[in-house]
Parts: C-alpha cells; structure tokens; sequence
C-alpha cells in the first residue's frame, strides 16, 4: 500500500502483537507475533523471537521462532535461525546458521481422511459381537419396534439398526454397555420387544452364556 | 530524525521500550516506554500509557504520559489522558481532555 518504511531503531524493543501492510525492517528487538503482508528484514542487530508470517523475510539477525511466508524467506550470511520454515522459495546463504524444519509446499496428506472413518468403524465392532448372536434370529423385526424403546434406554446409539438389536443384549454383555440402569430400561421395553423375540432368546442371564 | 519510525499501516499490540526516539505513524495499543523523545504523526493514533522524555503529539493519543522533560500538543494533536511533566505546551488548535500535573 504505501511506500512507507517502518524501522524498529537499534535500541528498541517491542513485545506484542506487529501488523501491518507495509515493509518492516528490524534492528532492535521484537517478541511476539509479526503479521505482514510485504516484506520483512532483520538486519544484523535485529533479535526477533516471535512468529512471523509474512510475504518475504531476509533474515540477518537472530530469529527464534517460525517464519511463514507467501513468497519467500532467505537467510543470508550472518543470519541466524532457530525455528520453522515454510515458504515456497527458500534461500540460505552459504555461512547462515539454521535449525528447524523447511517445508516448502502445501501438499495434505490423506492420512486425516482416514482416521474418522477408522475410529467409527472401530466403535461399530464394540458393539457388534455382543449383537451377533441375536441379530440373524430377528434383525429385521427388532429394529422398527426396538427403535422407539431403544432411546428411552438411553443408549449411546450411534447406529440406529445394530443398536436396537443390540439393547436387549446389551444388558448380558457387560463389556460394551451394561448399566445398572439398563435392565429397569429393558423391563418397561421387554413388553414391547416380546412379541418380536423369539423363544429360544430369553432375557439376561440366559443370555450371559451366549456371550461367547 | 527519528531513530525507531513505525510507519502508518502498521499496528503494534503490545509493549514498546526504547533509548532512542520514537516516531508513530501508525497505531500502538498497549505501553511505550522511551528514555529520548516519542513523536506521534498526523496518522498515528496511540491508546497507551507512556513514559518518555519529551512526547510531541501531532496525532491522537489516548492514555496517560508521563514525561521527565516536556510535552507538546501541536495543533493537529488530540490527545484524552493525564499528563505529568514539568513542561507543558499546548498549541492553539490542540484538542486536549485530561488533567494536568506539573509538579513532578
């Protein structure tokens, strides 16, 4: 926007929060954030401890801290860093000191797709062994007349068809949900469910041997 | 001049401390604390507590000063706070809200 330098003198500190639209050149001292969309310059007093996101950056001075650049970061010969890069070009200067990571591009790895997907499935098998059992003698039957019963129980129901089946095994399988609450829950919804239930299912502690 | 120039598009949230002059442009929220001379432009708008030498205002200050020599509105100046130094000057034209104590 303007033409407008901004220089921090020698022997000045600032500590907080930079923004600006304009180029900023540092040889004094600044702890905190700095937010520019021009270009940054740290000459040789400059000590910069503050992460920097900017257009450009030529660093000279100390930098501790990560830069994040639109355009471009170089580190010339008595420049110093500690800290992050990434910046679509990079430049070091034979005789600059730099530790930190160096990423230059944007690339998103598909890793973070996967892991929701994973963690659901994950849970889908908690609850599930408990269910098999009962689930090929009536898994059609139970889930329209279960479906009403089954939120009254109160069950964490991510999954609206396993779980009703699941309810009334839950109760026997104490490992993915068994609360105390649960078999008072089945008693009100037993009424309901009997009908659909065959006999050769019968309520809790018969069903405690299924488990397997 | 001015040693330390923060120039007008530039925002500064925080703390600022020097031993050289101090010229504003641009807008500082937070403290400024100098040992030589702070200079607020046209464009400079500061809400901070200072403690300087001298402090010039040609822009808009809103806090407290504290000066060990002198302070100076200039005609374009607005400033809203308390000011402490032995020397005080307000130009004709200066809009000035605040409470004055020369006595330091």
């Amino acid at each position: 926007m303007n033409d407008n330098i901004t220089i921090v003198g020698e022997n000045t500190v600032i500590r907080g929060a930079l923004q600006g639209d304009e180029d900023l050149t540092i040889y004094g001292r600044v702890e905190g954030t700095i937010n520019l969309s021009r270009t940054l310059i740290i000459e040789a007093s400059g000590i910069v401890a503050a992460d920097i996101e900017v257009q450009d950056a030529i660093v000279s001075g100390v930098v501790v801290g990560n830069i994040s650049a639109s355009n471009s970061v170089q580190i010339t010969e008595e420049g110093r860093m500690v800290g992050d890069l990434s910046s679509p070009r990079v430049i070091i200067v034979d005789g600059a000191s730099f530790k930190g990571h160096v990423d230059m591009g944007n690339l998103e790895a598909p890793v973070g797709e996967r892991l929701p997907s994973s963690t659901s499935a994950m849970a889908v098998r908690a609850s599930r062994p408990a269910v098999a059992p009962e689930r090929p003698s009536v898994p059609a039957i139970r889930s329209p007349v279960s479906k009403p019963a089954s939120k009254p129980a109160a069950r964490p129901a991510s999954k609206p068809a396993s779980k009703p089946a699941s309810k009334p095994a839950a109760p026997k399988a104490p490992a993915p949900k068994a609360p105390a609450n649960k078999p008072a829950d089945k008693k009100a919804s037993k009424p309901r469910r009997k009908p659909p239930r065959p006999p050769s299912v019968p309520k809790g502690k018969r069903r405690v041997k299924r488990r397997r | 001049m001015a040693n330390t120039i923060i120039g007008s598009s530039i925002v500064i949230d925080g703390e600022i401390l020097g031993e050289e002059d101090l010229t504003i442009q641009g807008t500082v929220k937070g403290k400024v604390t100098l040992k030589e001379n702070l200079y607020v432009e046209n464009s400079g708008v500061v809400e901070a507590d200072i403690e300087t030498q001298t402090v010039t205002i040609s822009g808009q200050v809103t806090g407290n000063i504290a000066a060990s020599d002198k302070v100076e509105i200039k005609s374009d100046g607005r400033m809203v706070g308390d000011i402490r130094a032995p020397r005080i000057l307000i130009a004709d034209g200066a809009v000035f809200k605040g409470s004055v104590d020369m006595d330091v």
